[in-house]
């Protein structure tokens, strides 16, 4: 296996860089998240995992769609044109590799595709990093998946002592590997990779699916939900969450830009109709959308859990709502007839 | 925690006796969460679940601001206060957000809170009200104090030797700080804070002085905000909430726990405190009910010349 | 249009007609016209498909579109602060339009099958662009038979439609009914559900077309369900709140299906297996 030693690192992320705009995990502000790297920028790969996902690199926590006016009888709408540039995420964990598969499916897997989405996918490429040290609310393996790596990544990284072995999965994946090898930042090496830990947490989430079929006008969402606070933490988090709102940012009367922004089904007015009828009124039904949209209605639709273990929503959720309880509890339920 | 263990007794017991008998509709406590050193919100409803009901150095969520989901509601509930969270019911009550015919208050007597590592919470070493500044009933031998006082109860001696209320005169240190930087540092400094904010309202929605029934930010209506997440957008939602509670704020420091970028929000608020300190004398707000906030109540000699 | 987000942004069409229906439902037709003032529409829409209508700065919503030929036609009820705005406007405003979204009632499988369509209040407009499928169809679909109520006479939409087109529709027949009458009525006073129930419609080989506010579905569910409806032959059209059209931006789903996407129009016994949620 090729690999790619730590002293080298910089000078590998500065040669890409020259190309790409390169996404590292980086403590900004006190908050380890993806940054596009620079020297100045301080590299933190340690986080399992950074405490923002890169959700923010594919969809963007907010994005101008198109400009419009309105003067008189008039109305016009001009699309904003997104400068999509190459981009690397680079040191991306298996758990946020497995998001952008799930978000792959929202957005391109039917049509009509997001075409935004589209355009910034399609100028992505991953470079997954082996996460074999999980962090306290890690429990990927529980929701089917391999910390040490990932096989719908362009390039895995694996740890070793003193680097990365570096392993191409992607015609892509070979490009930057070729460039880094050109440029002889890689060597050989026979050292075995290090294998991941387990999971600090444990849950068995088979058939709940099917499960919480039988399980919406269950009491178990009035005590779940009570002490929620309803706020979108756990949703701004979730490197599968993908609700969005489109909006007025408005210039002045007559000109704006309608913006598409991340929204969560943990708001209120999320779902208020035009005349007031609310379809989810409470906190039940708000934290019962959550979690059966995550265990049920996604692997309904697209054949997989909307949910890869990384563990943020459980992290912060203020009120200590877990997903790893509600699978647990779900599990446990007996239900009638 | 070996001196809270009759205390634990003592609540469920309670609580189950007010659920059986009807007094109250619910109970608002705590639960031991998914680990150790978790301690988790909890309200039932079902005297056979008082069982769960747990209390520890751990349980360092405030409670009060969730009352508000039964505003609407005649029936009585039961809040377990820590001196910190009683000024949240106060808050409540102040605002005729609650009556209190809607709330049955149970203080007890806090440890000290701290955090999975252990440490105690800047908030507890900075507390000056570690008892409740009101309840209906104690357990655990605390008394109902509205004056800065020590710990007391049967952890007074534990809360003591943790450092509960040892650095309370340092409570503007960080206000202090901030202030000796120029503006422009100010101005980068919190500009960097604000870029982080996701708008996920944590803040807001734990916050027992955030007791609007229709909050601004929550309506595209008036077109006064915008739901981008921009810097300035995220800035002008972070004053505003600041200001909104200015006064009123009862210094819980949930604001700041619960926030996943980790925004020092408590800073602007104790900046708003020490402002409002010197500009109208000492007040500390959600302490006794019957005194206005200085930003609620008019005055002939308001130092505001414009008025 | 460049290569943005095309699904997601509208273009302009102008306002070309507009029909006040009754004092809170006006009809807009809508197109893209030409310099010449030729006007087209802005785009085809099957029966029961949606259309996303945005007034610039105030905001977007979506409604049951019918297809008019060289214009749109959205029959909208003042609810909220954007339909109290497209109330105000005026023939010639411009305003922003996309789609067409959503499924669209199956009228190659009703094909041969009598139609028995219920409307109430504003559910008339989706129930409409079927009818004048039918209409436009004729050979194609047996007897039809349209029951429709409004509160009192002067919320009936569509007068013309339902007095003079409709009636002289061969095999087409139209019962109306108002909860309260005036001096004036002469037809039928009740609610819908009791009127089907009255009317016995022709239950063998015939489908239903049902729309209008959840508590009229409700009950005229259970009256067909006594005439000996089976759910498969029973089609509804859902409302939910939208935003993106295209089963992206999350808000309108009933269990696994989006309502602007799988919608909004479902089958008795696909509504069956979705949660109670809308």
């Amino acid at each position: 296996m090729k690999a790619l030693a730590k002293k080298n690192l910089a000078d590998a992320l500065a040669l890409l860089a020259g190309q790409a705009t390169v996404w590292v995990p980086a403590k900004v502000a006190g908050v380890t998240r993806f940054a596009p790297w620079s020297p100045a920028v301080t590299l933190d790969l340690e986080a399992t995992p950074p405490a923002v996902s890169p959700k923010e690199i594919l969809l963007p926590e907010t994005e101008s769609l198109y400009r419009y006016s309105a003067y008189g009888m008039d109305v016009t709408f001009e699309a904003v044109e997104q400068e999509v540039p190459p981009t690397i995420i680079w040191g991306i964990h298996s758990c946020d590799v497995q998001a952008i598969l799930c978000q792959d499916d929202v957005f391109l897997s039917r049509e009509p595709q997001d075409a935004a989405y589209a355009k910034r996918r399609a100028a992505t490429t991953l470079v997954a990093l082996a996460c074999t040290t999980p962090g306290p609310d890690c429990f990927c393996t529980s929701m089917g998946l391999e910390p040490a790596e990932h096989a719908s990544t362009d390039v895995q990284l694996h740890i070793l002592t003193d680097g990365y072995g570096v392993e191409a999965r992607t015609a892509r994946g070979e490009e930057i590997v070729a460039r880094l090898a050109e440029k002889g930042l890689l060597v050989e090496t026979i050292e075995p990779p290090a294998k991941a830990q387990a999971c600090t947490r444990a849950v068995n989430p088979e058939g709940i699916d099917k499960k919480l079929v039988e399980m919406f006008e269950h009491p178990y969402w009035d005590e779940l939900a009570a002490t929620c606070l309803n706020c979108g933490a756990c949703t701004f988090l979730c490197p599968t969450c993908h609700c969005f709102d489109l909006t007025d940012h408005r210039r002045n009367a007559h000109e704006g830009t309608k913006i598409r922004c991340w929204d969560a089904c943990m708001f209120t007015e999320y779902t208020v109709m035009a005349g007031g009828h609310n379809p989810r009124p409470g906190k039940k039904e708000r934290v019962r959308q959550r979690f059966m949209h995550k265990l049920r209605y996604f692997p309904e639709r697209y054949g997989k859990w909307q949910c890869t273990g990384c563990g943020r929503c459980v992290a912060r959720c203020p009120v200590h709502i877990e997903i790893t309880d509600v699978i647990k509890e779900v599990g446990e339920v007996t239900l009638d007839g | 925690m070996k001196e809270l263990h009759n205390v634990n007794v003592a609540m469920r017991t309670l609580a189950r006796e007010l659920l059986e008998s009807g007094t109250v509709a619910g109970v608002y406590g705590w639960k031991k969460g998914s680990r150790p050193t978790l301690t988790s919100p909890l309200y039932i409803q079902d005297a056979a679940k008082a069982d769960r009901l747990a209390y520890d150095q751990y349980a360092v969520s405030n409670l009060s601001a969730l009352l508000l989901d039964h505003r609407n509601n005649d029936k009585k509930r039961a809040i377990f206060v820590k001196g910190c969270d009683s000024r949240g019911v106060v808050r409540l009550l102040q605002d005729q957000q609650i009556t209190p015919e809607q709330v049955l208050v149970i203080g007890l007597p806090c440890p000290g809170m701290v955090d999975e590592a252990g440490s105690l919470l800047t908030k507890c070493a900075e507390c000056r009200f570690p008892n409740p500044v009101m309840a209906d009933q104690v357990l655990g031998g605390v008394e109902v104090s509205k004056q800065p006082s020590a710990p007391t109860g049967v952890t007074a001696e534990a809360a003591r030797k943790v450092g509960v209320g040892s650095r309370a005169g340092e409570r503007m240190a960080q206000v202090a700080q901030l202030e000796g930087k120029t503006a422009a540092e100010k101005e980068a400094y919190w500009a960097e804070q604000h870029d982080k904010c996701i708008r996920c309202y944590a803040c807001r929605n734990v916050c027992p002085a955030c007791n609007c029934r229709d909050c601004i930010f929550d309506t595209e209506k008036k077109g006064w905000v915008s739901k981008a997440a921009t810097s300035s957008a995220n800035a002008f939602f972070a004053i505003t909430r600041a200001m909104h509670v200015a006064g009123r704020c009862v210094d819980c420091g949930e604001c700041e726990r619960v926030c996943p970028m980790d925004i020092p929000i408590m800073t602007v608020n104790r900046k708003l405190q020490q402002d409002i300190e010197a500009l109208f004398g000492p007040y500390d707000a959600g302490v006794d009910e019957t005194v206005v906030p200085p930003l609620g109540r008019y005055q002939t000699d308001d130092p505001e010349e414009f008025l | 249009m460049g290569e943005g987000q095309r699904e997601l942004i509208p273009q302009s069409v102008t306002v070309t007609k507009i029909i006040d229906e009754t004092p809170d439902v006006k009809t807009f037709y809508l197109a893209l016209r030409d310099q010449g003032g030729r006007c087209s529409a802005p785009f085809h829409t099957l029966p029961g498909q949606l259309a996303m209508l945005s007034l610039p700065g105030v905001g977007e919503a979506m409604f049951s579109a019918t297809d008019g030929g060289d214009h749109l036609q959205l029959s909208i009820k003042k609810v909220g602060r954007l339909t109290d705005e497209l109330h105000e406007m005026a023939e010639g405003q411009q305003v922003g339009l996309r789609g067409p979204y959503g499924n669209g009632f199956p009228m190659t499988e009703m094909q041969g099958k009598n139609v028995l369509f219920i409307g109430g209040g504003i559910g008339l407009a989706p129930v409409r662009s079927v009818v004048r499928y039918c209409v436009d169809h004729r050979a194609d679909y047996g007897k039809l038979h349209l029951v429709y109520g409004a509160r009192t006479p002067a919320d009936l939409i569509f007068l013309d439609d339902l007095t003079k087109h409709w009636p002289a529709v061969e095999d087409f027949t139209v019962s109306m009914t108002v909860d309260n009458g005036d001096d004036e009525w002469q037809g039928h006073v009740g609610f819908v559900p009791a009127y089907v129930e009255e009317l016995r419609p022709e239950v063998a080989n015939t489908v239903c077309v049902l729309c209008g506010p959840p508590i009229m579905i409700k009950f005229t569910l259970n009256v067909l369900r006594k005439l000996g409806f089976q759910p498969e032959n029973i089609y509804t059209t859902l409302e939910m709140r939208m935003k993106c059209g295209i089963g992206k931006c999350g808000r309108c789903n009933i269990g696994h299906s989006y309502v602007c996407l799988d919608g909004p129009v479902y089958r008795l016994d696909q509504l069956h297996e979705l949660p109670n949620e809308y």
